[in-house]
Parts: structure tokens; C-alpha cells; sequence
């Protein structure tokens, strides 16, 4: 661990500011992966990605690559994608369709499921090999809402449901544009990456106060009256954020930049528009994005196609938005790195966020969300792990 | 167009991306040009699978549009771009159609940071009276199933 000790994390988080090492150490970034991605739910991917009998696709949990597996019973599991007896990785392919993965080095070969199916000249092993015993290590928890996989690498904690506390209804109404209830995604991703922290992502997919500033070069005066004119909120909604926009009626079939909400569900998913976003921290200044769009179940195609279209325009690597807006992630590495100044300010909305429903919410271009999103942070990286293990 | 035309099409139309002339650039395009770049694989079905890049003519006018704005960050200083096309061979040939394909290094800087790209790019030119126009460009990337960094610069 490198020059930010444990004991001193929970001084990182002010009540209106974040040190800037929380985006700069890689110390602090090693942490992360211990004391979030191993330990709280982490997105893996949507069902119809594997609706069928022994579809897979690999992801990962930070550090961790993983596969995720429909099994013959129809329910899913999630696998290391790392071989029990040398660690290779055991499947190759993004997407595909196999009832067992078979390591290259030396042929050991496992089922969907996990379970170590065979190994060549087994008798070398003598009675004391347990075949059982090397079979893929499991991810010890999985569990979908409305579609949405998510996977734990912690064997207690908080159930899915508990972690996704109020944003359930966030993910029904994410689902409720669809009129059969019932979301898929296009074929493919969005694959962007960016030399910045993997927070400034969490902190843009929730930020209404940057749309006229930044993204002037592309947003619409049309769209930027949900901003203008709004009484939309931000949400601290259990530590996951939130930009209510529903004033302007529910998220449109179209995805257009009107009603409906956007969503951070922390660590690592983004709910926006048509998009699907999965953030993959790399390293404490590297970040990867990939991003799903989504097609609704029961509307016209043209409808659909559209949908795609114009998240083609304006996000992915060449995006009329997102251009700009992994400008300003790498801007704000580059501009952090410099240790002269120690704080980043997050004090909009103080004196009038309130609590309403249960959530302490502010006005549209508020930061309430992002408070909410590093109190979330400051507890999941200072918690011991005999602490997590029993919350 | 004989070979030596075609040649001379291509090449100008990465010199206007070079040197930045999008408006000269834009007017090679026909009215219902697409403008594609295909991430994933090179051969995806564009209706069922997600693009880097699908624009329809007004959509390379925004984009066009948006660089010239002024407020177009991410290219902000703009980037410089060098374009070396190649191989280029005529794939099919009608009296007001040529299939052309070429291959391009393209070699971008942009503030110290040098990123290179090669692409086989496709395209149709479709005769318009006394002119050629790009009825399609499809850039095929290398790199089309990988991470990419912020890609602001046209390709």
C-alpha cells in the first residue's frame, strides 16, 4: 500500500470534497478491488446475452475475468475463467455457446457448470487428487433482477435486492418502456477506454450541471430544457446515483434527452438513455467502457434501429458526446496528478438538498448524487473485512 | 474512371481529411451516402449489430458541423492526421458504379499522444451526372473489436 494508509481513507471523503489521491493512487486503487469489487454485487450482463442452454459470455469482476454460463437447468452461474492447475484462462470468446470449456496447456476439462470433467493421464495424480476439488472456482454469489445479472465475490453480505435498495423501481421503469415489460440489447458493444480513474465515469453518468457546458457542441437547445427549465431532481437513492428527470414524463421509446431518469448503480453499471454502460477499471488511471444498446421488445424495428442510430452518433469512441466527455476524464487525471492542490469540490446543493421519499435529493444541477455515491466509498473502503463479511 | 482516376479520387479524398477541409470533404458524398465503420467485425449485419460509426448524410453534417463549432473539446487543440492509402483495387465495375477498395495507415497525434490505425476501407462511387460521388465509405477497422480510445477525428 503506498503512501495513503488505511486508517487515513476515511479522511479522503469530506462532507463537500474528495482528495484528489482517491483518483490518483494506486494504492487506493488496489484497495478498491479488495474492498468494493470483491466484496459488493458487480454487473455481469443481461440475460438475453445467454438465453440459450449453454450459452456463455466472459466479463469481469475487477481484477477477476469471469465467465457467465446458462446452464442446462436454465439457471446461470459465474466462473473464474482461470484453469485449477496452472491458471490459464480456460474460455476465449466474448459471447459463444458450449457445454464445457477445455484448458489449451494441458486438456483439463470442465463442464458449464464448473465441475472438472476430466484430465489427461489422470493415474499420474495418484489417489490423493480429488477431481472434485479442482473443479472452475465459483463466484460465490449470483443474482439477477429484472433481467439484469450481478455477481459477488463475497460469500455473505447484503442480498441483490438490499444493494439495489430504490433503484429496483428505477430498473421495473427501465424495463416498463418496453410494451411487453421486456428489454434485449443489440449484438455487439461500445468499447471505449480512457487514461483516467474509473470514478470520473460513475461521477458523468449522474452530472446534469456539465450537459450545456461541456456537450454544447452537441446537445440541442430542444433537450437542454429538461436541464433549463426542469424541476427535475438528483438522488443519493442508498448510495447509488440518480438524475430524475421524470418531470418531463416517463424515458421515452425514442431514448430521446427528455423524461425518464439516468442511473449509477455502484461500482459499476450505468443505466442512460439507450445504453447499457459497464465500467471496467483497469488501473488506478486507465478505464474501459463497455457499452450495450438496448432494444425494446414489442415496438416497430424502425423504432429500435433509431434507438441505435442515434447512440451511435452520440456515444462510443467516435460519439458527438462521449468524445468530449473522455476529454475531460483524461483533463481531470492529468490536472489531479498535480499535487499542489488537494481537493476536488463537490459542494453544490449543500444548503438545499433535502430529504424527500426517503432519499436526501437537489435541484437538477445539484451534487447530492455524487456525495451520496463517495459516503457509499468512504464505508465500503473503510469497513474490515470481518465487518463486511457481517453486515 | 480508368485505375489512374480512381487513384487520384481516393487519394484526394484522405488529403481533404488531412488537411481538415470536411466541407470539400463533404461535397465527394452523395445525397444518400452512409458513412460506416463497423465495430465488432468487419462483415456485421449494421440492423442487429452496434457500429462505431453509422451516419446517413445529415449525419456526417453534424458531425462535421459539431468540429467546426468551436466547441468541440475533444479536439481541442485538433488533432493532426496523416493518412497513407495503398493497395488500392477495383473490386467491381459498372457503366455508373465502381466498388473500390484500398488499405490505410493512419497515423494520428494528438497532444504527445501518437495512435495509429489500419483500416481496409470500402468504397462505392456512383456517377452523378458529370461527377463521382462516395455513395458509401465503410472503414474497416483493425482494431474494430477493441477498446478505443476517444476517436474524435474523422477516419
Amino acid at each position: 500500500m503506498s503512501a495513503v494508509m488505511q486508517k487515513d481513507i476515511a479522511g479522503l471523503i469530506r462532507r463537500d470534497a474528495v482528495h484528489r489521491s482517491v483518483y490518483t493512487d494506486p494504492g487506493i486503487f488496489a484497495l478498491e478491488m479488495e474492498r468494493i469489487f470483491d466484496r459488493t454485487w458487480v454487473y455481469l450482463g443481461h440475460d438475453c446475452e445467454i438465453s440459450q442452454d449453454g450459452d456463455y459470455k466472459t466479463t469481469f469482476i475487477g481484477r477477476h475475468p469471469i465467465i457467465v454460463a446458462r446452464l442446462a437447468d436454465g439457471s446461470v452461474t459465474a466462473l473464474l475463467n482461470r484453469c485449477r492447475h496452472r491458471g490459464a484462462t480456460v474460455c476465449q470468446h466474448e459471447v459463444g455457446n458450449s457445454r464445457f470449456f477445455r484448458c489449451a496447456y494441458h486438456a483439463w476439462t470442465y463442464a458449464n457448470d464448473g465441475k472438472l470433467l476430466g484430465v489427461p493421464m489422470p493415474a499420474g495424480y495418484g489417489p490423493s487428487f480429488k477431481r472434485e476439488e479442482h473443479g472452475l472456482a465459483k463466484v460465490p454469489r449470483v443474482a439477477s433482477y429484472r433481467g439484469f445479472i450481478f455477481g459477488s465475490m463475497a460469500i455473505e453480505g447484503p442480498t441483490l435486492e438490499e444493494h439495489l435498495g430504490g433503484t429496483r423501481k428505477l430498473l421495473d421503469d427501465y424495463c416498463a418502456v418496453s410494451p411487453t415489460g421486456e428489454i434485449e440489447v443489440f449484438r455487439g458493444y461500445q468499447k471505449c477506454g480512457y487514461d483516467g480513474n474509473w470514478k470520473y465515469q460513475l461521477e458523468n453518468g449522474v452530472d446534469p450541471y456539465h450537459v450545456g457546458a461541456l456537450h454544447r457542441s452537441a446537445v440541442t437547445a430542444d433537450a437542454m430544457k429538461i436541464y433549463k427549465e426542469g424541476r427535475g431532481r438528483v438522488i443519493d437513492m442508498d448510495g447509488h446515483g440518480v438524475t430524475d428527470h421524470s418531470d418531463w414524463g416517463p424515458m421515452p421509446v425514442d431514448a430521446g434527452l427528455t423524461g425518464g431518469f439516468n442511473l449509477v448503480l455502484f461500482p459499476n453499471l450505468i443505466l442512460l438513455r439507450s445504453q447499457i454502460r459497464i465500467v471496467r477499471p483497469i488501473a488506478v488511471d486507465r478505464t474501459e467502457i463497455y457499452t450495450n444498446v438496448v432494444r425494446l421488445k414489442g415496438v416497430p424495428e424502425d423504432v429500435n434501429l433509431q434507438r441505435m442510430r442515434d447512440q451511435e452518433f452520440e456515444f462510443g469512441a467516435a460519439g458527438a458526446f462521449y468524445t468530449d466527455d473522455m476529454e475531460i476524464f483524461e483533463r481531470s487525471q492529468r490536472g489531479l496528478n498535480s499535487s499542489a492542490v488537494d481537493w476536488v469540490v463537490f459542494a453544490r446543493g449543500l444548503d438545499r438538498e433535502q430529504r424527500q421519499g426517503g432519499y436526501l435529493t437537489s435541484d437538477m444541477s445539484d451534487e447530492t448524487q455524487h456525495r451520496g455515491i463517495y459516503r457509499r466509498w468512504k464505508q465500503m473502503m473503510t469497513a474490515e473485512p470481518a465487518m463486511a463479511a457481517a453486515e | 474512371m480508368d485505375h489512374r482516376a480512381i487513384e487520384q479520387f481516393v487519394y484526394q479524398e484522405a488529403r481533404l481529411l488531412d488537411s481538415g477541409r470536411f466541407a470539400d470533404w463533404l461535397a465527394l458524398f452523395a445525397q444518400d451516402a452512409i458513412y460506416w465503420v463497423p465495430a465488432g467485425h468487419d462483415d456485421i449485419d449494421p440492423t442487429q449489430h452496434v457500429s462505431i460509426i453509422y451516419d446517413t448524410l445529415p449525419g456526417i453534417q453534424k458531425r462535421i458541423g459539431r468540429l467546426n463549432s468551436g466547441f468541440a473539446y475533444a479536439q481541442d487543440p485538433a488533432s493532426r492526421v496523416h493518412r497513407l492509402v495503398s493497395n488500392i483495387e477495383v473490386v467491381s465495375r459498372a457503366d455508373d458504379a465502381i466498388e473500390v477498395a484500398t488499405m490505410m495507415l493512419l497515423v494520428e497525434l494528438s497532444r504527445h499522444k501518437q495512435t495509429i490505425h489500419s483500416a481496409r476501407c470500402e468504397f462505392l462511387l456512383r456517377r452523378e451526372g458529370a461527377d463521382w460521388k462516395i455513395a458509401r465509405k465503410k472503414v474497416n477497422l483493425l482494431r474494430n473489436n477493441e477498446v478505443l480510445d476517444s476517436t474524435p477525428y474523422l477516419l
